[in-house]
């Protein structure tokens, strides 16, 4: 006997199959562990990061008081944090804007690591009180540019929205190579 | 926020709304019972509680999520003070029917621990509520909506209990679309449990009114397609692939598959033949490239049309509707002549 079934019939069938022969569904504490940002996760680590993330500031007070002459632009700190090392560096700011509470972000990342995996992990830590505000992944495009995407509170797009990448920026950058660092 | 100029925003559209929602008409029996000036001041408050709680509905229902989170704060930071009046002088209805409307606000607001006193207040003040079925839904959190648990979800720190809930309610459907996408359970697991962890990173931006189901299901269906994006991308073997399916096929395709010793109705195949079965639509589906795949599933699970699919991928009707063609000719010659498959396009 041969039978003609339509295509979406057969597919909606699988999917009732695969939706009866589902797995227990995961806990909420589970999956809110899951997204427990890094910084509260491991904190003795934070904490040593952010301390050289501070000194950098002084670092680089001058290359941020005198702008690159090819664009006029402050610099923002950065520590790269790797599972064995960390380095500094500083990043400058080529695209920045927000719209509908979406932070929409490229920068170009200064003597980057050759071999800095494509996809990093951006903190951004707030200039003024040295705490943690988001993280958000960041993906090379060309040339140690990167471009990040990310979601922000009400209060920070407001803060952010009229942001130029001129201005002197509100946040610092830790740079995660991998989660694990 | 400026509550006369909110409020005007939304003028005439609040009059349609029902008010009846956050302020029973029993309330007025107040007025007979307890002083007249108390009253009066209560329930002058409640009214601009109901036209709030109105604006800030008809906001979250329209999207305008920010104008709705204020809308139902201003009216809850109301209710509660009228609470605390009627607390000095109303009737056991009056006060019932305040704590009602407050604890229905709390839940707008995601605050979970305020309903749950508004609720316990109440129960004390008449502990008949607790049968009440006015009060069962409030009460009993299977019952709240969805707009309530992720409202609740929103939250920081998220309600866990809220979250449980909303977690179970979806768990399976998410699951399933997850195992057709990838064709394989541990790989459905893991990219259920990202869009659930997509889902909570970005939950500040989550629209308590919005369709949540399809929601997760375009997280998952995204975070399916960052995993082969690159594959997309795969340079100029993934181009000229692209391009082939962009040329028009010939001829219309035929949406149906013909199967050899099945029932017209499936579920009435044996549990051995169901299985059978599965695997074999399981297996047609790993044919496909994840293109292909991923338009099948948007034309005929989720149902979308081939210009709706085209505006995602940037594509014209005509093309979407060649790679549709392309997938359900590659299923139908894996599914019809399962001991021959074709080669896997590539």
């Amino acid at each position: 006997m041969k039978t003609a079934i339509p295509i979406a019939q057969l597919l909606r069938w699988r999917l009732a199959l695969a939706e009866a022969e589902a797995p227990p569904a995961p806990g909420a504490t589970r999956l809110l562990e899951l997204v427990r940002p890094w910084w509260e996760v491991l904190p003795e680590r934070f904490e040593k990061l952010i301390q050289r993330l501070g000194a950098i500031e002084v670092a680089y007070g001058h290359a941020m008081a005198e702008p690159s002459p090819a664009r006029p632009c402050h610099r923002v700190a950065v520590l790269i944090a790797r599972a064995s090392e960390e380095s500094e560096s500083s990043a400058r700011v080529l695209y920045l804007a927000v719209r509908d509470r979406r932070l929409r972000l490229r920068f170009h990342l200064e003597k980057a690591p050759a071999n800095l995996p494509p996809t990093v992990e951006v903190t951004f830590i707030s200039e003024q009180s040295g705490q943690p505000l988001f993280c958000a992944p960041a993906a090379v495009s060309v040339d140690s540019e990167y471009r990040l995407e990310a979601d922000l509170s009400a209060e920070l797009a407001r803060d952010w929205e009229q942001l130029k990448v001129m201005d002197r920026m509100p946040f610092r950058f830790i740079v995660r190579a991998d989660t694990t660092s | 926020m400026n509550s006369p100029c909110a409020l005007s925003r939304v003028e005439g559209a609040s009059q349609q709304y029902d008010v009846a929602y956050y302020r029973s008409p029993a309330s007025y029996e107040a007025e007979t019972i307890a002083g007249l000036s108390v009253m009066d001041d209560i329930e002058s408050v409640m009214r601009r509680v109901a036209s709030l709680g109105s604006a800030g509905a008809i906001a979250r229902k329209s999207g305008k999520e920010a104008a709705a989170d204020e809308y139902f704060r201003e009216a809850l930071a109301l209710a509660i003070e009228a609470v605390n009046q009627a607390a000095e002088g109303g009737s056991t209805s009056a006060r019932l029917n305040i704590l009602r409307t407050t604890a229905l606000l709390a839940l707008e607001c995601g605050d979970v621990t305020e309903t749950r006193r508004l609720i316990d207040e109440a129960a004390t003040l008449d502990p008949s509520t607790i049968y009440a079925d006015e009060w069962a839904q409030l009460r009993d959190i299977a019952a709240w909506t969805d707009s309530w648990l992720i409202a609740a979800v929103r939250r920081e720190p998220p309600d866990e209990a809220a979250l449980n809930l909303l977690v179970d309610r979806y768990w399976r459907a998410l699951f399933g679309r997850c195992q057709v996408l990838t064709v394989d359970r541990e790989k459905a697991l893991d990219l259920a449990q990202e869009s659930w962890r997509r889902m909570l990173r970005a939950r500040n931006s989550l629209k308590p009114g919005g369709n949540f189901p399809a929601y997760l299901t375009t997280i998952a269906t995204n975070a399916w397609r960052d995993v082969h994006r690159s594959a997309r991308r795969a340079g100029p073997l993934a181009e000229e692939r692209l391009a082939s399916l962009d040329a028009p096929l010939p001829g219309e395709g035929d949406e149906t598959i013909v199967l050899a010793d099945v029932l017209p109705d499936l579920n009435a195949l044996s549990a051995n033949k169901q299985r059978l079965l599965a695997m074999d639509i399981d297996r047609a589906l790993e044919q496909l490239t994840p293109l292909l795949r991923d338009v099948i599933v948007a034309r005929f699970i989720t149902g979308e049309s081939c210009a709706e699919i085209g505006r995602r991928f940037n594509r014209t009707e005509q093309t979407v509707s060649g790679w549709v063609r392309e997938a359900v000719r590659i299923m139908k010659g894996y599914l019809e002549e399962p001991d021959t498959p074709p080669d896997k396009k590539s």
